[in-house]
């Protein structure tokens, strides 16, 4: 008896020990696993009730309090109720892992190169029924029917609905710094050089300091605006019989290199393009550092509110097209960002209901303003954007909603209505890309670097990337 | 049976291990096979796609891109190697010489403090130290007439030794400490014995410090085999499309087709071959350095 209540003391303790232990290592996993074990818990209140499970990227609110908001926010103007799962960084990732973990979501957001992996995954619901006959997204002057054939495989199906209106990059110029030097809008290469060389040598900061720049890039990103004084497209063309070919990677690409090696000795380009990261550049242009940036349409707006909110006195950006060429002006439009519903998703209905909603008038504001009573207030019929709001941007995931009927209620940022009809007017078309893209993305990149800082001879490097791209196989001609 | 007896007898004990070793079961071995399970399929993300042999490992193995990335690996890694193995026994032994404590702890602050630092955070101190626009080094370089700024992180001659570099700089302090607690512990009596046969300083360091620094050695010199085939977080951060094809390495090679390209089988093939080669690393280097005589 006395060697069983021995025993028994043991186990007792060795179980109390080993639930502390268990509950230290839990303790010590911080706040990471807070935030899955918050997520799980909303994915377990999702499945208990009818709840719209979605994993996003962009749409929502800036930090968690604004996510809940927002999701109450959805409920209040859509009776859906939704549980968003917005990952701070790393969506790509987080996308990847939870399909191939099985994860459950009734929406996912992503663009059009990241659907074409899923499609061929079969893991995406094939929508193009559904969108037929939603009286919403099939009317034409909702959605224009050429934006449809944007997002269509192969095989002419659909398997994802508009997230906004995709715009595209284009060269954002400092507008105030060319009324300032009595500059004109460049339409050649030769102008855009004469430009830089003002921005660069005239002050026009009228700072007295020799600290501008012409033009800031980061990398390759996004110089299609100049490509197109030599009809170069950016990644792959594919002609009928399926051969690829890399534009960047031709005879055709070699006076655009050259020019920019020209801009790089003489000291009118950013001479940390190569290794800027987008923010590097955008804050080399909003701190008067360089007098053009090459970036999206819908940051000309954003610019100059940024500016307004942090009342600097001389500002202005502009959009402009890129330089003629033999193709006329091209520009690069986005990759459209789009919904779809996984193959395992619990309410696919639902999901469908959410997708007429957000492109109602409703689901624009949200998109667009965000949340009533926190981004923006309605007095007398009319919209007036909090601090908070302004703060915003008018950005919570769709800036610019694909339907043509809505029209923002606050009006637009000075500029951004221009920038996008430059866009959607200058032969701005989608890029093609195949799976192989980010390994021949880095040869290009590679060599094309090299000629712009004039490492070497920008013939030279066209010669080795066909070579490299060649021999891997990337390209067939 | 033996074994059972024993399990028996101290049957609390194990039962206290229970909950690390489901810890490891379910974090790290289930992975494990499941990560080698996918290497040998065609990767499905939904659904189970069908095994396909060795072919993912064949196409890795055959895959010019992965030819580079092993010989930058070997290249980065063995610099970071043989550098950061010898660079902090030298500062060891030297700081060990300084007699003014205040000196000797301020020094082992400021050479420890990059470790606790991220790499997003050493990568961005580098990336502004050298600069071509304003960076340290660049302004130095004008000081002394030097009139063009040299871009360093994107010429892809500097692209390497300032991956070593910047990695020495980050760890060098740690692996210091290391040694100096190693020094502290050695017995005073050996110095003793030598200043009475009458050894100056550095036959003091050849034949007493440095024999009885091999153990602590041997444990730094095994932890850095382990860990020289990942290096990945410096890499990401301090590369660009300009040098990738100098100092791209494994773990960017597997980042880049599991995450980037979606061949979850292609990556999961390479990352076991990388956890061979340092399972080969580690026993060779066991055998050589006879890690488990004089410990």
């Amino acid at each position: 008896m006395k060697q069983l209540t021995v025993i028994g003391s043991k186990v007792m303790r060795a179980g109390l020990l080993s639930m502390f232990l268990l509950i230290a290592g839990c303790q010590s996993s911080t706040s990471e696993e807070d935030v899955s074990e918050a997520n799980s818990e909303k994915n377990r209140e999702a499945s208990e009730g009818e709840t719209l499970n979605i994993l996003t990227n962009v749409v929502g609110g800036k930090n968690s309090e604004e996510m809940d908001m927002f999701e109450k926010e959805v409920e209040r103007l859509s009776g859906i109720s939704v549980n968003m799962v917005k990952p701070p960084s790393d969506y790509d990732q987080k996308l990847l892992a939870s399909i191939s973990s099985g994860e459950q979501y009734d929406l996912v957001y992503l663009t059009k190169p990241q659907l074409d992996i899923l499609v061929e995954q079969n893991a995406l619901t094939d929508l193009t029924e559904a969108v037929n006959n939603s009286e919403r997204l099939s009317d034409p002057s909702i959605i224009p029917e050429e934006e449809w054939d944007l997002v269509e495989t192969e095989n002419e199906k659909i398997y994802g609905v508009f997230n906004k209106l995709e715009g595209g990059t284009m060269p954002i110029v400092r507008q105030d710094w060319m009324e300032k030097l009595n500059l004109e809008q460049p339409e050649t290469l030769e102008e855009f050089y004469q430009l830089f060389k003002a921005f660069s040598e005239q002050d026009p900061d009228g700072n007295g300091k020799d600290d501008t720049y012409g033009l800031s890039t980061a990398g390759l990103y996004d110089i299609q605006g100049f490509m197109s004084a030599e009809g170069v497209k950016a990644r792959y063309t594919i002609d009928e019989d399926g051969n690829r070919t890399i534009p960047y990677a031709t005879q055709a690409a070699v006076p655009v290199y050259e020019w920019f090696a020209t801009l790089y000795e003489e000291g009118l380009l950013d001479p940390n393009f190569a290794t800027n990261e987008t923010g590097d550049m955008r804050e080399m242009f909003l701190t008067d550092r360089a007098g053009m940036v090459t970036y999206w349409d819908a940051w000309v707006g954003l610019f100059n509110n940024t500016a307004e909110v942090e009342d600097k006195e001389h500002f202005e950006a502009k959009g402009m097209a890129g330089a003629d060429g033999p193709n006329g002006k091209m520009l690069r439009r986005g990759d459209p960002s789009l919904w779809s519903i996984p193959v395992n998703a619990e309410h696919p209905d639902m999901a469908m209901e959410f997708l007429e909603f957000w492109h109602t008038e409703e689901g624009n504001i949200l998109g667009t303003l965000g949340i009533k009573g926190h981004d923006y207030q309605v007095e007398d019929g009319e919209y007036e954007l909090t601090e908070t709001g302004r703060e915003h941007s008018m950005d919570h995931g769709a800036p610019y909603p694909m339907n043509q009927q809505f029209e923002n209620p606050v009006g637009s940022y000075a500029g951004a209505e221009e920038a996008q009809s430059v866009i959607l007017d200058n032969n701005s078309t989608v890029e093609t890309s195949t799976a192989d893209w980010p390994e021949a993305e880095k040869i290009v990149e590679n060599y094309a670097l090299e000629a712009m800082m004039g490492e070497i001879p920008a013939d030279e490097a066209v010669e080795q990337m066909q070579k490299e791209l060649l021999q891997a196989d990337l390209i067939d001609e | 049976m033996n074994l059972w007896k024993t399990v028996k007898r101290h049957y609390s004990l194990y039962l206290m291990l229970l909950p690390i070793l489901v810890y490891f079961i379910i974090f790290t071995y289930y992975p494990l096979v499941r990560g080698f399970i996918i290497s040998l399929q065609e990767f499905q993300m939904i659904g189970r796609g069908p095994f396909i042999g060795f072919q993912n490992y064949l196409e890795v193995l055959r895959d010019p891109q992965f030819i580079q990335v092993t010989i930058n690996t070997f290249m980065i890694s063995g610099g970071i190697l043989i550098v950061g193995f010898v660079f902090p026994i030298i500062i060891a032994l030297s700081l060990n010489e300084v007699m003014q404590s205040v000196f000797k702890r301020f020094t082992q602050t400021v050479i420890y403090l990059p470790h606790l630092f991220s790499w997003v955070i050493v990568g961005g101190i580098w990336i502004f130290i050298l600069s071509p626009d304003g960076g340290l080094i660049n302004e130095i370089l004008t000081w002394f007439g030097k009139e063009e700024s040299i871009h360093f992180l994107v010429r892809e001659d500097y692209a390497r030794p300032i991956m070593i570099a910047s990695a020495i700089w980050k760890d060098a302090g740690y692996t210091c400490i290391l040694y100096l607690a190693a020094i502290v512990s050695i017995n005073p009596s050996l110095y003793e014995a030598a200043d009475m046969d009458g050894a100056g300083i550095l036959q003091k360091m050849r034949y007493v410090t440095l024999p009885q620094l091999v153990p602590t050695m041997k444990i730094v010199l095994l932890l850095n085999i382990m860990g020289i085939l990942r290096i990945f977080d410096q890499v990401y951060v301090l590369s660009n499309s300009a040098i990738a094809n100098e100092v791209d390495v494994f773990m960017t090679y597997t980042y880049e087709k599991g995450i980037l390209q979606f061949q979850m089988g292609i990556a999961s093939a390479a990352a076991f071959l990388v956890l061979l080669m340092t399972l080969l690393l580690t026993f060779v280097t066991r055998k050589l350095i006879r890690y488990d005589e004089g410990m």
